[in-house]
């Protein structure tokens, strides 16, 4: 096993104390202490005060969705631990160093809401591994129902999770249900990224202010980042929002991965901030916090191409334009690296994909082939030119089981 | 009223196409490709047909745009 090297740029607060290796539930309270009580009204009004936002890659406020379920018994907390993206690590490095700051956000939030229910959906067997020990040394572990939920990347997203944990199959349901209002076991449910669990467990030790204390005011506090390629500190990292993206991706020209395999490639850095808010209004959402740029010994367009074949090897089955879409896609993209002029047949696959799926998989999955093409003109052209750039594909973004 | 389909139920029979032309049409595979998803009161009729006729429940009619679905 291997775990990617992580650093914070700046302090520490998700990842703090973890240099060293796992905390156990001892050293996590010699880091972090014991989180205060909250009641619901409390919580909602934290979370609206630091403007926190979902980690899981919809970023949706916390807040709201928390406002939004009835306080009692019949509420569920579901924390999605299931990191079907092999481009992304941090939740598996915080499942795996910080499990208890995970469990004291998860518990946090169920004794706000009064409710004893809460059900922890992991993919990563070390990530299980962690959190299975970690139950049994906290007093209140008992509370919590461990799942193992290995299953790819569609059946990651939070609707396919909450459906398989109450025995269901793990896939997307077709109608728009909101797991606040149907989620576990058919109930009201907070259902987050485990990220998001472990910035509110750390929003609680600091209290508000200090939470804000860093970061960009329209997202104050720190973000974890999964970094990728060429890079300066590839792997994970923690970062307070509002930095320049430069500042973490460096300055050079060439093209930039924001956001994963449902993300936006870019020309370059330019003078963007880090910050969720900031850079959806860009137009390159960071989604599940994945940033990449690809070595220049790697053919570029073949990386594209190897990613879009994943994706349309990750779809759920269920809708016929992602089942039928997405490998034409694929074909189209493996195509031009082989120096077939077929752009306009990108752009018309690409465009038949958004909106036309249970889940995002077809959009996010689009946005990404198309912004590649846009952003990769040179690579384009010479494989248009020559069927090839003679770089080997070497697999720098990674599309086989995470470790 | 708006225009849904489950996707997860549609398997590309095609007679919302041709029910609803001026809003339906089809992809290779034959899936529907909706235009405009509103309709108002004067197209209600047909939308409504067209939405009877599905062979597998996939096309609605529903109320007002759907809620964020995350």
């Amino acid at each position: 096993m291997t775990t990617s090297p992580n650093t914070a740029l700046g302090t520490a607060r998700v990842l703090a104390g973890t240099s060293r290796g796992r905390l156990d539930l001892h050293a996590h309270r010699d880091a972090h202490g014991m989180p205060p009580r909250r009641d619901a009204a409390q919580l909602v009004r934290d979370a609206r005060a630091v403007r926190l936002l979902g980690r899981g890659g919809a970023a949706f406020p916390v807040a709201t969705k928390l406002a939004s379920l009835p306080v009692g018994s019949r509420s569920r907390v579901l924390v999605n631990g299931s990191e079907g993206e092999p481009a992304s690590h941090k939740d598996r490095t915080l499942m795996r160093l910080a499990p208890h700051l995970v469990l004291d956000g998860a518990l946090a939030v169920a004794r706000a809401l009064e409710t004893r229910r809460v059900t922890v959906a992991v993919g990563d067997p070390a990530s299980y591994r962690s959190l299975h020990d970690a139950l049994l040394e906290r007093p209140d572990g008992q509370a919590v129902r461990l799942v193992r939920h290995r299953e790819g990347f569609v059946g990651g997203e939070i609707r396919a999770v909450a459906r398989a944990v109450s025995g269901g199959p793990a896939s997307p349901p077709g109608r728009r249900v909101l797991p606040t209002v149907h989620g576990v076991d058919g109930k009201p449910t907070f259902a987050s990224n485990v990220e998001t669990f472990a910035q509110l467990a750390v929003l609680l030790e600091l209290g508000v202010d200090a939470y804000a204390s860093v970061g960009d005011a329209d997202e104050p506090g720190t973000t974890l980042l999964t970094l990728l390629g060429d890079l300066a500190h590839p792997g994970v990292v923690e970062v307070p929002t509002g930095l320049p993206l430069a500042s973490v991706v460096g300055e050079q020209a060439g093209p930039l991965l924001v956001g994963g395999y449902h993300g936006t490639w870019l020309p370059s850095a330019g003078d963007l901030v880090l910050s969720r808010p900031a850079l959806r209004a860009a137009g390159a959402p960071l989604n599940a916090g994945v940033l990449a740029r690809l070595p220049h010994d790697t053919c570029a367009l073949g990386e594209v191409a190897a990613v879009a074949r994943w994706l349309a090897d990750q779809s759920a089955g269920q809708c016929g334009p992602c089942v039928f879409g997405l490998p034409s896609l694929a074909d189209s993209v493996e195509r031009l690296c082989r120096g077939e002029d077929v752009r306009a047949d990108v752009s018309r696959r690409v465009g038949l994909l958004p909106g036309r799926g249970a889940c995002a998989h077809p959009d996010g999955s689009a946005a990404f082939v198309r912004s590649a093409l846009t952003a990769m003109p040179a690579e384009l052209d010479t494989h248009l030119r020559h069927g090839t750039c003679g770089r080997p594909v070497l697999g720098a973004l990674p599309v086989g089981r995470a470790a | 009223m708006r225009l849904e389909i489950d996707w997860t139920r549609c398997d590309g029979h095609g007679l919302c196409a041709r029910l609803l032309p001026e809003r339906i049409g089809l992809d290779d595979a034959g899936f529907p490709v909706l235009g405009d998803r509103t309709v108002d009161t004067d197209d209600l009729a047909h939308a409504r047909r067209a939405v009877s006729a599905c062979p597998r429940l996939a096309l609605r009619l529903e109320q007002a745009p759907s809620p964020a679905t995350r």
